[in-house]
């Protein structure tokens, strides 16, 4: 066997090798967090699913409760589209977490609420959305 | 210079770019030197008129003018001076005009540089610039132009302001940092294609290209280690990577460019490797424009990202363009590619060197695996999955040491073959040290790969010192030189060589750093006037909560004094809780900020965090962190910055 | 006033750097500069090679190649410097 042979053989062994163990992770991650379903409120709900899994939606406005003990322990609606769901999260929440916010969720569903373990917020609409806030105003209101 | 003055910059800089790749393609038929002449100077001009409306934009954001949509949206009148000039690229238009005016100073130098040198592969490299350019161009004339002006309905009174959150030094200098290292490959890239259309693929246009190709690593790895700082410094959870897609996204393009810089030595020294170097370079480029693509084009959602948008096809259609056209020009070509010197023995340089490049690029897929996933699993199965960074950390933490481990072996093989003796005589004393730092850490109480991580930065270590030892002693006895002088001699003789070392020594040091994420703690809790909870062997008093209005946000800040287990002072904390444009009659428009504060030290930072404040009673609600060796990555990043810029140094001839 | 300035603006800006392009396009034709860019690519050639064969040596020293390595490579690089200054001296004359 020549020494290109061998080389072709080795680089071929390396590649098979690390392709399995990119599959192997893939399949069975070592710890739970590393993988989690992104689906919608709503199937959730109807297949009760007990995996982890990852929502988006909004905060229902008016549903923020915040415990009167522990002040990390809170618990508010997500809503996306006509589907609500209860959910609880118990950490330091982001600066931009309020009424109307939109987030993204992980965690476990249990016997109708979310047990939620990492909450992340949208970027602000206030830096890519409307220019239409109170320090513009429209010309024809201004003419009439 | 009215604003109509910078849009019409951007149509004629589109209509030279066009008229420099007819004008150049023309004459590399027909040879006639003055079209040369002129294409040069057409690409000139197209790069002349990006910088005018670059100029054009940045005055028109310092003077408020906004009448201009992106003016009004990224600044206002309040904001800065600073961040006035970087809202530049805080925005999707405005960083694609950013794109285009780094290219253009790299195009512009290229040009000028060239002028006398590379006759013949210059037409081709100006032509694949001017393409780039094109791209860009169209991008910005009739995509997202960035002189769009506000709907007409609206008189803008003020503008938006810049997110606080870029409101920050580092976060001004970071994105610029990484566009220089990401169009920094634009050059060596269209050396590659020039080098495939001339027919020369031998180590002609490597040689050219090397110091560009240093230039853009250089500064792509400080763009991804300044990112990872400012997220640590700013975003408040306590981490500087978080395998977001966008950090991702920056990573693929260096793990390629780290692997084309090792593999390119291999091709000047013994002329192997052709197709490989050129395939990596061009997946590099790729992978940078498809980095720019995941950043703008809002398909990952991430804290990067901006808002969907209508480039993502027209970005992916441009990477797809690119991968087709390379590479079956590569496969044109492909004869001339073929190299008659073949590997020899596994123990030798050239095999070192091939095995770590072969694990870049298959760290580089992992990572772009894991990216992709969550598109994968969608189309595949049908629910998206999305991967968190235990997944990426599962996968390449081995390959990473595999990687940290080559780091080691490679310097100490020679070139063809090595010995048995010479085997035994280098590897004794790196191997040793590892072995005993092994026994040492384990006996300690570390375990798993914590061990393997240090010991084998110990082993690296050994060997780079082994490599400055033989070198040093090879010319002491050669030239009866003294040792320092020698090692200065040494090195300022063979820049590249020790600069690269030192490279390695701080990517140990970053290593170590990275190790010490095992060992994080952090805990929440609440705290009132006087009280003190625990947190990995300290003790967190708050001492005082107070309050204060400056210019642009209203501050809560606690002081919060620090103690070890032996109840001795530490130093004292002030996290701060900020609510930016607190002015603003609407609440839901007030924007709250978490201000940190880190005590660092060599062995651990304590990171602290106020997450919130309830002002009735008087309490805070804090986070604690405590990060081993957080420092060493910032010490191996300034070293790994030091090193490089060794390599770069010019020499006199 | 504010047309001159807006004109020599425009001027300035606009037209200057189209005439600078084009302007090539009237010279007769180019003959000597292609000589000249090559004498220094070979100059360039020539220093690449002598700083290949300097480091040829080192590596020898560090004991990273061995002596009939050496030998052979060096032959190689010392006969393309010999048909690289063979040139810049033809080039020359």
């Amino acid at each position: 066997m020549n020494s290109n042979k061998k080389f072709t053989i080795m680089i071929a062994g390396v590649i098979t090798v690390v392709i399995f163990w990119i599959g192997w992770v893939s399949s069975n991650p070592k710890d739970e967090k590393a993988m989690a379903s992104f689906i919608s409120v709503e199937k959730l709900l109807n297949d009760k699913m007990k995996k982890r899994t990852k929502l988006g939606g909004l905060v229902k406005d008016g549903s923020i409760i915040i415990s009167e003990t522990n002040y990390l322990d809170c618990s508010f609606v997500l809503k996306e589209g006509a589907a609500e769901l209860k959910v609880k999260y118990d950490r330091s929440r982001p600066d931009l977490f309020k009424d109307g916010a939109e987030v993204i969720i992980t965690g476990q569903y249990l016997d109708g609420t979310f047990y939620a373990d990492e909450l992340q917020t949208k970027c602000a609409s206030r830096y890519e959305g409307d220019l239409r806030d109170e320090s513009s105003y429209k010309l024809t209101e201004i003419e009439t | 210079m009215t604003p109509i003055a910078g849009a019409v910059a951007l149509n004629l800089a589109f209509g030279f770019s066009i008229l420099s790749i007819i004008c150049l393609f023309i004459f590399t038929l027909n040879e006639d030197k003055r079209l040369f002449l002129t294409g040069q100077r057409l690409s000139l001009g197209i790069s002349f008129f990006v910088f005018l409306s670059t100029f054009i934009l940045w005055y028109q954001l310092i003077i408020s003018n906004f009448d201009i949509d992106y003016v009004a949206r990224y600044t206002s009148i309040e904001t800065p001076f600073i961040y006035k000039i970087s809202a530049l690229w805080a925005g999707q238009s405005g960083s694609l005009l950013f794109w285009l005016f780094i290219l253009s100073i790299f195009a512009t130098i290229t040009v000028l540089q060239n002028q006398s040198k590379h006759h013949g592969l210059m037409p081709w490299v100006i032509i694949s610039l001017s393409i780039i350019q094109l791209f860009f161009l169209i991008l910005t004339n009739f995509v997202t132009n960035p002189f769009m002006p506000t709907d007409a309905d609206f008189v803008v009174a003020n503008g938006n302001g810049l997110n606080p959150l870029l409101q920050n030094v580092t976060m001004a200098i970071h994105p610029p940092t990484l566009y220089l290292g990401y169009v920094g490959f634009s050059v060596p890239f269209a050396f590659a294609i020039s080098a495939l259309m001339n027919r020369d693929t031998s180590t002609l246009w490597i040689q050219s290209i090397r110091r560009w190709t240093l230039v853009a690593w250089l500064f792509l790895s400080s763009g991804i280690i300044l990112g990872g700082w400012w997220a640590y410094q700013e975003l408040g959870w306590g981490g500087y990577w978080a395998w977001d897609p966008v950090e991702n996204a920056s990573f693929m393009p260096w793990l390629t460019a780290t692997a084309f810089l090792h593999s390119i030595i291999i091709q000047e020294k013994k002329d192997m490797l052709r197709i490989w170097n050129m395939a990596l370079i061009i997946l590099t480029f790729t992978l940078c424009i498809f980095g720019t693509f995941l950043t703008r084009s809002g398909v990952m959602s991430s804290v990067h990202s901006f808002t969907a948008s209508s480039l993502g096809p027209i970005f992916l259609i441009f990477v797809f363009l690119i991968l087709i056209i390379s590479f079956s020009l590569m496969y044109l070509r492909k004869s001339e590619l073929r190299s008659e010197k073949r590997m020899e023995s596994f123990t030798s340089r050239e095999s070192g060197f091939l095995f770590n490049n072969l694990v870049f690029v298959v760290m580089c897929f992992a990572v772009f695996w894991g990216t992709l996933f969550p598109v994968i699993s969608e189309t595949v199965r049908g629910t998206k999955i999305t991967v968190g960074p235990p997944f990426f950390n599962q996968i390449n933490v081995p390959i990473g040491l595999i990687l940290l481990a080559l780091t080691g072996v490679g310097p100490l093989l020679a070139w063809r073959n090595t010995s048995k003796q010479s085997l035994i005589k280098n590897f004794t004393f790196p191997i040793l040290s590892g072995l005993i730092a092994a026994i040492i850490f384990l006996f300690i109480g570390f375990r798993g790969s914590v061990v393997i991580s240090f010991s084998l930065s110990v082993f690296v270590l050994a060997t780079i010192s082994t490599e400055f030892k033989r070198g040093i002693s090879a010319r002491t006895k050669k030239f009866n030189e003294s040792i320092f002088k020698a090692l200065f001699a040494m090195v300022s003789k063979n820049r590249s060589r020790y600069g690269g070392y030192i490279v390695h020594v701080g990517i140990v040091f970053m290593f170590v750093g990275f190790t010490g994420h095992a060992f994080d703690k952090e805990k929440e809790f609440s705290l009132t006037k006087g009280q003190s909870d625990h947190v990995a062997g300290y003790e967190f008093t708050l001492l005082k909560l107070s309050e204060t209005e400056r210019p642009n946000h209203y501050a809560w800040i606690s002081d919060i004094r620090v103690t070890d287990n032996k109840g001795e002072y530490v130093t004292n904390l002030y996290p701060e809780k900020r609510i930016y444009f607190h002015k603003n009659p609407d609440v839901n428009r007030r924007q709250p900020h978490s201000e940190l504060d880190i005590y660092s030290t060599l062995n651990k930072d304590i990171y602290s965090i106020f997450s919130a404040v309830d002002n009735e009673n008087g309490v805070v609600f804090i986070k604690i962190m405590v990060n081993p060796l957080v420092r060493w990555v910032w010490i191996g990043g300034y070293i790994l910055v030091i090193g490089t810029m060794i390599a770069l140094w010019p020499r006199k001839d | 006033m504010d047309y001159i300035r807006d004109y020599s603006l425009v001027f300035i800006f606009f037209v200057l750097p189209i005439i600078f392009v084009i302007q090539p396009l009237f010279l007769k034709k180019i003959n000597d500069f292609e000589n000249q860019m090559d004498l220094s690519s070979l100059k360039r050639k020539k220093r690449l090679l002598y700083r290949q064969i300097k480091e040829l040596e080192m590596e020898f020293d560090i004991g990273n190649i061995n002596q009939k390595d050496l030998e052979t490579s060096r032959k190689e690089l010392k006969v393309e410097v010999s048909e690289v200054i063979t040139k810049i001296n033809a080039n020359k004359i």
